[in-house]
């Protein structure tokens, strides 16, 4: 029996949610490859409020080319709407970490692959959303060890979106354009102001007091549940984990 | 392409580039002097591909689609292994990606010559033999004694097929 106050979601699918919610109709969104979160956010929206959508979920039956250079030219061309994108470390300046962890360059504790095209991504997409999974002290922090992208560029650069959104399973931060940081939009029920001070790493940017952030309806977890659930699995798009973990609380 | 280099929007202000001597930041000459990346073109002296048909010529049907043209086109010497080689290859029946002869300098005939990798449409991976390769890389001793067993230590392609791909031994092509 669960408590009373129980969310009726597990973490895996408020994040699916709140991230079909950024995808408009119309427009061209994407996602790199090991992305399982976001792609069930695309296949989500175009489900609800997307349904002339172009999705691309890189590495899966949707990709509506055939290869990478396609991908980077049409990102170039200024043609992709939307990008959802991760790091190890996320810092208050829309940067993140794709690379390394550790204060020396040259000697890292842990490298990552890294990774290029995000790094060109960030730049060419109109609108970025950075998810995390983890909302601790560690991975969102106030400097990132290596800038993998950078989340703001002087006048002078040739730039045509940048971050927008950070996504936890705790808050949603939104990037202020004119101050070139995150700021907390709001809070995910049922924590509250202080965890979410006590697990972030910079400065939340806020006095007033932050909304709660709209919880998954019932549509948006049945159709999550049944429809997206029911394509990631026919289609093989990360079909073990849609098997695993949505409707499993 | 083989160009001497190429602009990329992006990647201006990242540790990348502080790391990096062949991307480099550059004003457009044709705009507003906007700042952009200008990464310098690769040209490796051989690329080597492993597709599903391929004829005398070099005209290569890969079988899936996948990046080789660019990387061809990019490349001074250009390998193909195939895991059938026909008298003549029309580009009108090619699968996947079609590589024209004119970027081929070389065809070998090599069954299972992604093994223990797999080939898309053909085979999967062959996940035991992956499992010692992973086992192996994890000190340099005992890599080295991996590639003694698995290629120094064998004498042609069909002896390795024999010895290591399970597979091969099944297949009654091979079987006389």
């Amino acid at each position: 029996m669960q408590p009373i106050d129980a969310p009726d979601y597990n973490d895996d699918e408020l994040l699916v949610v709140l991230m079909a919610r950024e995808v408009r109709d119309n427009e061209v969104s994407a996602c790199g490859a090991l992305s399982h979160l976001p792609a069930a956010g695309l296949l989500l929206a175009k489900e609800l409020h997307a349904p002339s959508a172009e999705l691309i979920i890189l590495n899966t039956v949707f990709r509506p080319f055939q290869t990478s250079r396609q991908f980077h030219f049409l990102a170039q061309r200024g043609e992709l709407g939307l990008f959802f994108v991760s790091g190890v470390q996320i810092d208050r300046h829309g940067n993140y970490n794709l690379h390394q962890l550790g204060a020396d360059p040259d000697r890292p504790a842990v490298r990552f692959p890294g990774g290029y095209g995000g790094g060109m991504l960030y730049y060419a997409a109109r609108r970025n959303i950075v998810f995390r999974t983890e909302h601790t002290r560690r991975s969102l922090v106030e400097r990132v060890d290596f800038i993998s992208a950078a989340g703001s560029s002087p006048q002078n650069v040739v730039r045509l979106g940048g971050p927008t959104k950070l996504i936890t399973p705790k808050a949603t931060f939104a990037f202020d354009q004119t101050a070139r940081c995150l700021r907390l939009e709001s809070i995910h029920p049922p924590y509250a102001l202080d965890e979410i001070r006590d697990n972030t790493g910079f400065d939340l940017g806020v006095d007033a007091p932050v909304p709660a952030t709209r919880a998954p309806s019932a549509e948006e977890l049945s159709v999550l549940r049944r429809e997206v659930r029911r394509k990631m699995i026919d289609t093989g798009t990360y079909a073990n984990w849609a098997e695993r973990a949505l409707g499993v609380l | 392409m083989g160009v001497p280099y190429v602009p990329v929007l992006g990647l201006v202000g990242t540790d990348l580039l502080r790391r990096r001597d062949d991307m480099v930041v550059a004003p457009d000459p044709f705009g507003d002097g906007k700042l952009t990346v200008v990464a310098k073109s690769m040209r490796p002296d051989v690329a080597v591909f492993h597709a599903h048909k391929a004829d005398r010529q070099g005209n290569v049907s890969f079988g899936y689609p996948v990046d080789a043209v660019i990387l061809a086109e990019a490349s001074r010497y250009v390998i193909v292994t195939a895991e059938e080689l026909v008298d003549r290859l029309d580009e009108r029946e090619a699968l996947g990606t079609f590589l024209p002869s004119i970027l081929v300098d070389a065809v070998v005939h090599a069954p299972f010559g992604a093994h223990p990798g797999g080939l898309t449409n053909r085979y999967a991976p062959d996940k035991s033999a992956m499992a010692d390769y992973v086992a192996a890389a994890r000190s340099d001793s005992e890599f080295n004694a991996y590639l003694q067993r698995v290629v120094f230590d064998v004498d042609s392609h069909e002896e390795y097929c024999t010895r290591f791909v399970p597979q091969y031994a099944r297949s009654a092509d091979h079987v006389s």
